[in-house]
């Protein structure tokens, strides 16, 4: 085994601005598969522990209703026909009726420092200016339209709001930066591809001499690959180290540091943070070692 | 020790044949001479044995092995029991004697315990235990053949294949190399020596098989180069 040390030292040193630039172009590449990772894993998670306390709801008409879908206040025949539409539905799993004395509760609620504006004789909300709603939660937050379409329309109603939407928003922005990473990293991987393809040729043409006599001799071809191959670990190890710490200094100082004052939001935390080391502790090295494998089985063959 | 069967090898793109149903049996050892001009076939047959190229028909069994049946797996092994000695020394330029001839055992999973065994004793084989840490470059042509065969020799093979050896090297020269390789082959170890070199087959009158055009011409015991009637 020292043959194997010996010369992967040399073959690190000789090759040392190539070896150079593959670890770089690793460390970008790596670095975004870990951060499109962390962006994948955020939407997962804004779905996960959002998702299932978003819920539909459908605001009913009251009483001089200026909104041009309500003719008058809801009546009981249509508020039965709007909760029938609704128990109907198989997307449904829950569904609470909100009416307009708890809705008015709830916004008084919501404004303490008003509390003159509903109480008093300065009042100017009073329940009836409310509307009555009911509360939908669905089975699959993600399973909304059925329960839209059947609802939208009915006479009684004059509004529905899918709070998924408002997260839809901020899920598009995250998507759209996890594909932007994912292009970039795929051409970086590329790039990092080629410069070991042409690293182990170069490699291979400094010591076609030692492996022409390895050969000769009767080595075999793992062994007179095993220097290639761990030359190629090696810059893999490299860079997966300079991307692990990029990302745990992107988790530190932008999520930690700065994302995280905007709370009462989902960020990933340092669970998903290993979860995106480590796909790129596996990407990094098959990077390296899948082109090296095959290119030292071309020039190394017994 | 080695067996060619009618063995025929056409490269791709050439229409004549390089071995030509050749048949010639080595046995364990023995000394044999591959003599014949160039293009005959000599190199061809060193490598057919090497099992750097594999025989277009025929049968070819060496060391018990029939190289065309070989799996590309098992060849280190067959190479193992197969020291090569060619024209230009292929010395590591970077390495000195010693480093040279450890390189082959090295490279072949030898421990550092027989490496250091069988190194220096290989060295006083040859006759270059004093120089055992020169480099290369400070070695004359011949010293540096010697470090060849060292390195041919230290794993103890079965067969020693030496390709023109003597071809850079004056005939006082030439003929160390070849009492060099009679010694080896005094252990037991079958010798085929490819040659141009007409003074040292004639010296030392040993088993002469002649290539021309791929064919076996001749195959004589104790032959000189040029065939002479009485042979």
């Amino acid at each position: 085994m020292r043959y194997v040390f010996t010369n992967l030292g040399q073959g690190l040193r000789r090759n040392l601005t190539m070896h150079l630039a593959v670890v770089l172009t690793l460390f970008v590449s790596l670095t975004l598969v870990g951060i499109g990772t962390m962006l994948w894993q955020q939407t997962e998670r804004v779905n996960d522990e959002l998702g299932n306390e978003l819920q539909v709801t459908a605001y009913l008409c009251r009483d001089k209703d200026s909104n041009p879908d309500c003719v008058d206040e809801v009546t009981e025949p249509q508020r039965e026909a709007i909760e029938a539409a609704i128990e109907d539905n198989p997307e449904v799993a829950s569904y609470v009726f909100e009416d307009q004395e708890t809705a008015f509760e709830k916004t008084k609620e919501l404004y303490p420092e008003e509390i003159d504006r509903f109480e008093g004789p300065n009042a100017i909300v009073r329940p009836q200016d409310l509307r009555a709603s009911y509360r939908i939660t669905l089975k699959d937050p993600r399973e909304s339209e059925g329960i839209l379409s059947a609802v939208r329309g009915l006479d009684g109603v004059a509004s529905i709001q899918d709070q998924r939407e408002l997260i839809g928003k901020i899920t598009g922005v995250v998507d759209f930066l996890r594909l932007v990473s994912a292009v970039v990293a795929l051409v970086l991987g590329i790039s990092a591809l080629l410069l070991v393809a042409n690293t182990v040729r170069l490699a291979a043409f400094a010591r076609r001499k030692e492996i022409r006599i390895m050969r000769l001799v009767g080595a075999g071809t793992l062994y007179i690959a095993l220097p290639f191959l761990l030359e190629a670990l090696v810059t893999a190890l490299l860079g997966v180290a300079l991307a692990g710490g990029a990302l745990v200094a992107t988790q530190y100082f932008f999520v930690e540091g700065w994302l995280f004052q905007f709370g009462g939001f989902p960020w990933v935390g340092w669970d998903e943070l290993l979860l995106a080391i480590g796909v790129v502790g596996v990407t990094g090295p098959v990077v390296t070692l899948l082109p090296t494998l095959l290119l030292t089985g071309k020039y190394v063959k017994v | 020790m080695i067996r060619f069967e009618k063995v025929t090898k056409t490269y791709p793109g050439t229409s004549a044949p390089a071995l030509d149903q050749v048949s010639v049996d080595v046995e364990k050892g023995e000394f044999v001479f591959l003599v014949g001009s160039s293009g005959s076939g000599k190199s061809t047959a060193l490598r057919l044995i090497l099992r750097e190229a594999r025989p277009t028909s025929g049968r070819l069994i060496v060391a018990g092995k029939e190289i065309n049946r070989l799996a590309g797996w098992k060849v280190p092994r067959l190479r193992r029991q197969i020291g090569t000695v060619f024209q230009d020394f292929r010395l590591l330029q970077s390495k000195n004697v010693a480093e040279n001839v450890a390189f082959a055992l090295e490279v072949t999973r030898h421990s550092p315990r027989e490496v250091k065994r069988l190194v220096p004793q290989t060295l006083e084989l040859v006759g270059l235990a004093d120089k055992a840490q020169r480099m290369p470059d400070e070695l004359s042509g011949g010293e540096q053949q010697r470090v060849a065969v060292a390195r041919a020799y230290v794993g103890r093979p079965m067969i020693l294949l030496a390709d023109e050896p003597t071809g850079n090297l004056d005939p006082t020269t030439s003929m160390d190399i070849l009492r060099l390789l009679e010694r080896i082959n005094g252990t037991g170890t079958t010798v085929v020596m490819a040659t141009h070199d007409h003074g040292l087959v004639d010296q030392v009158r040993k088993r002469v098989v002649e290539l021309d055009h791929g064919r076996v011409v001749r195959d004589v015991a104790r032959g000189t180069y040029l065939h002479q009637g009485q042979d």
